[in-house]
Order: structure tokens, then sequence, then C-alpha cells
């Protein structure tokens, strides 16, 4: 049961009818790597990462989270889909961080935070609250447990979502842009707190448009481009010394 | 006189000169248009209240003799009745029907879909005769233990009295009302929310329960309580069953004495009474959701409030 953070996917592929939003990837995300995935809007870094996340479903190709087969298992002729429990199961050791935040209006901060291990792993709802208000400090955000999301400015949504993310206590966190949808003043602190979280170990995979922090905390930097993975490798390599056409041309634009 | 034009002419410079220009107000101009409005509705009301009060078919005496009539009364509490049980059944269906409409399984999206067609798309009326009538398609159901023989059949003749038949109408009725309602705030429900509790690994129950059901009320509770005041005035069509409901109590009386105006304005009075009642509570509970509501989705928000960390601004 215990996953071993990593993410391996061979050949993945998915359309929307005649539209290919991923034509074949690879990819091998080692136990405490960080994996920035850049690419201009439509390119099927997002698609990839809900795909990751079994937000949505990949129509061929091996996608294994953790060790195991996502959402699947492998028989001699098809991939048969897991229960429902399975499958719950192997959400919880995977976080999702949305561009969008996507915090639960109804509940305070505290509340999302304890709303995965309370709602879904049956923790006790003391227990849960106290390790609640310490990922919240984690964060940054000691004594804003009482606070409901629209009381929260951006930055500080994106950073519950993220302690709301860890308190299932993944092995592989998977960020879709999440400071797109932010001020600029505030994405510092969102991207402060995800740096702090790859210096502890934790897998992470990061779709993001900052290109100083994928050169500053990446291991690897995925260039993407309509649904493939154009160029890979460290990020000196594909940012600092492109080889491929297309990524120097985004990165013309985007630097 | 000169020294008064001399004061005419004085006070009104002194008094401009006194107010600052920047403190004036602005006053608008009133067209002819807006006067004779206001003239046309004045002779309306004025003529209104000048027949309702000359005119002795009326017969207030008589409205006033009956308003509190022991028929009457009765007839309102069956009134009242009807529409919190048609509302309390219509609304645990009508979540069901939701429910089972935003199934992912399509017999049972279809099935729903069936329902709510085919008791929006028939006027309520019909189908009220036709369940007091539904002995005439089923004389008898069984109830009984499946597999195991023991069973008691039923004369639906007598089961379906005309107050059975008023509350399974309504009900049904109202169910498919409400479904499409609830559905509604199921949509409003933003689509990223559900992917939250998606990622959590949330069963579908508690996503419905915890996530779904709280952020959908805003929407759904304050057209559920147009749909009370709304049924409170549809239950005088079980009238026509027979069922001695407001309206019926009053064409009892009116029937033996023939005084049929003011009977049926005794009847309109508590309805309008009733409804004014229920729509208090509504627009306080309109005004609570929909503040609630510009709390979720308003991100402007954001820069007004810089929220303290607790306690800390004590002073």
């Amino acid at each position: 049961m215990n996953g071993d953070g990593t993410v391996y996917a061979r050949k993945l592929r998915k359309s929307y009818g005649d539209r290919v939003v991923l034509g074949s990837i690879d990819l091998d995300v080692r136990c405490g790597e960080i994996v920035c995935i850049i690419g201009p809007s439509g390119s099927g870094k997002s698609t990839l990462l809900r795909c990751i996340d079994g937000l949505e479903e990949v129509d061929r190709g091996i996608l294994r989270v953790n060790g195991e087969d996502l959402g699947f298992v492998e028989t001699d002729t098809a991939y048969r889909a897991r229960n429902r429990k399975e499958v719950a199961m192997q959400r919880t050791r995977m976080g999702m961080v949305f561009q969008q935040f996507n915090l639960f209006p109804n509940m305070t901060a505290r509340e999302n935070v304890m709303a995965g291990p309370v709602l879904v792993k049956g923790a006790a709802k003391k227990a849960a609250a106290s390790r609640a208000d310490s990922l919240l400090a984690d964060v940054g955000l000691a004594g804003h447990g009482d606070h409901y999301p629209w009381q929260l400015s951006g930055g500080q949504k994106q950073r519950v979502a993220i302690a709301r993310a860890l308190a299932m206590d993944p092995n592989v966190m998977l960020f879709d842009e999440p400071t797109s949808a932010l001020d600029p003043e505030r994405v510092g602190e969102v991207l402060a707190v995800m740096k702090g979280l790859a210096e502890r170990g934790m897998t992470m995979l990061v779709a993001t448009h900052e290109m100083g922090f994928a050169k500053e905390v990446a291991d690897t930097v995925i260039f993407m481009d309509g649904g493939v993975v154009v160029e890979q490798g460290p990020p000196a390599e594909v940012l600092g010394n492109p080889k491929e056409p297309r990524t120097q041309k985004f990165l013309a634009q985007v630097l | 006189m000169a020294p008064d034009v001399g004061v005419l002419n004085k006070s009104p410079s002194e008094e401009a000169k006194a107010m600052d220009a920047t403190d004036k107000p602005r006053l608008h101009r009133r067209g002819p248009l807006e006067y004779a409005a206001w003239a046309a509705c004045v002779l309306v009301g004025a003529g209104l209240a000048h027949t309702l009060v000359t005119n002795e078919n009326y017969q207030w005496n008589v409205v006033g003799q009956y308003f509190t009539a022991p028929t009457i009364l009765q007839g309102l509490r069956l009134t009242i009745v009807l529409t919190f049980l048609a509302m309390f059944f219509g609304t645990i269906l009508g979540m069901v029907i939701a429910v089972m409409r935003a199934s992912t399984i399509r017999p049972v999206q279809l099935l729903a879909s069936g329902y709510i067609t085919f008791f929006r798309g028939t006027p309520v009326l019909v189908q009220l005769i036709f369940w007091f009538n539904i002995a005439a398609l089923y004389p008898n159901i069984a109830v009984g233990i499946p597999f195991t023989g023991i069973s008691q059949a039923v004369d639906v003749n007598v089961l379906m009295s005309a107050t059975t038949a008023a509350i399974i109408g309504l009900s049904l009725n109202e169910a498919a009302y409400l479904a499409e309602i609830i559905r509604g705030g199921f949509a409003s429900v933003d689509k990223g929310q559900i992917e939250a509790a998606d990622s959590l690994g949330m069963s579908a129950r508690k996503k419905l329960f915890r996530v779904i059901i709280p952020q959908a009320m805003p929407t759904v509770v304050p057209a559920t309580g147009n749909q009370v005041i709304g049924m409170f005035k549809e239950t005088s069509l079980v009238s026509v069953l027979g069922v001695a409901e407001l309206l019926q109590s009053t064409q009892l009386i009116y029937a033996r004495t023939y005084q049929v105006i003011p009977l049926l304005i005794v009847a309109c009075l508590w309805y309008l009474i009733m409804t004014l009642a229920l729509s208090y509570p509504q627009s306080l509970i309109e005004k609570r959701y929909s503040l609630v509501r510009s709390r979720v989705s308003n991100e402007a928000n954001e820069a007004l409030v810089d929220p303290v960390p607790m306690g800390g601004e004590a002073r």
C-alpha cells in the first residue's frame, strides 16, 4: 500500500474526437524528483497532470503512479477498471493543486484541510483539526483556520489548497498552474511554500509558466507542445541551452 | 412695498451665497408625462375604491360574517395541511429524481427525464382527476411480502379517497418541478469543486452531501420558497375532487346561500393573507442566500478583506 512516490508512463495517448491532446507521452519521475512542465497553453500539460490524478482517463498507454497502474489493472488483453474504493485509495496517495484553488466555499480553511482525512479516511475530528492547524502553520497561515475562502486572498487560498492536499499524506504532488490565477504580488508566497515542499523530498510535477521557479527548483524540465514532449532534461539544458527550435521559440516569447 | 421687494430680491441671493455651490443638491425635472401618469393612476385607484364601497353586490357584511366561519377556517386548515404534505413528499421525491437525473447510468437518467417530462407536460388538474380515478385502471392492488404467499388485496377505490388522490397528485407533480430546481442547483456548483472532491478520493455519497448539496442550497432554497407559495394557491385545484379545502368550503356555503361573490372574496382574502405571510420569510431567505452566494463567488472582495489573525484586533 505504501506509495513509492514515482510516476511512470509509456506511450500515453488521449484524444477528444479527432483532436489529439496527448500524443505519446513517456515519463519517468523518480521519488523526490521535481519536474516542471512548461509549454504554451493548449500544449497538453494540464491534461497530462489531470490524467495522472485520475480526473481524466487516458485512451491508451501505461500509467503507473506510486508503482501501481492508475485506476486500472492490467490483464492479458486489456486494462480493467478497478473498483471505486481502490481508485479512491490510489487518489489519497496523490495531492492535486488546481489553478482555481477549488477550495470548498462552504467550509473554513481548517475544515477544508480536514475534509480529506475526516470524510475520506475517517480520521477523528479532533486529531484532524489539530493536524490541519499545524499544516496551515506550515504554509504560513497560522491563525487563519476559521476564515472562509472568501475572506482569504488568492495566495492564501492557494496555500490552504496546498495544505488540504498535504493533509492526505500524498507521495506525489501535482500542481496545475498553481500561480496562474494569482495577482503578481501573491505569486512569491505560493512558490515559497512549494520550494519548501521540494526541499523536504516530495515528488512534484508542476505545470507552470514561472520560468524562474523551474530554473531554480526543478530537477527536470519538460517542454510540451501540441500534446507531445518536445524536449526534456535538466533546467540548465532545456531553459539555458534548448536544442529544439520549438523550445527556443517558446522561451524567446516568455523570457 | 419697496422694502419688501428688496427683501424678496435679497433673500434668495443671500441664501445662495450662504450655501456652498459644491454642496447643492441636484434636482431633476418632472416631465408632463409623469404628471399625467400620476393623474391617471389616482383616477383608476379612486374609481376602484368608489365601486368597492358603493356597489352593494359586494356584500361586505356577508364577507365579514363568513370570514372566520368555522367551515372556512377548517378549509383553510386543510389547505395548509395539503400544502405542507405536498411540499414534504414532493421535496423528498424531487431530490431522488434530481439525483437520478444527474446519474451517469443512462437508463436511470432516462427514467427520471421521462418522469419530469410527463408530470410537467400535463396539467395538474388532469393529473388530479386521473389519480382520483386510478381505480378504473388498477381496481385491486395486492400488498404482500414477495415469495411468501402472504398478501392482502386492497380495494383501490377505498384506498384512493379524494384527499389521498389530492396529496398524491400534488406531490408527484411538485416533485417534477422541484427535481428541475434541484438539478439547476447541482448545475450551479462549479465543476472544479467536484474535481477537488474527486482528487481527495471522496465517495459519491460524501461528494453529494458534503460538497454539492451545501453549495446548491443558495440556488435551491429561494426557488423552493416560491414553490411553496405557488403550491398554496395550487391546492385550490383539488376542490374539483370534492376535498373540503378553502375554496371548496366557500363553494359549499354559497351552494346553499347563493352568496357567490362575497364568499369568493373571503377565499381570495385568505389566499392573499397567507401568500403575503409566506412572502415575508421567503424574502428573508432570498436575501440571506443571495448574500451567501455573493460571498462565495465574489472574488473582488479579496482586496477589501484582509483578515487579521485571531485576537489581533482586540483593541
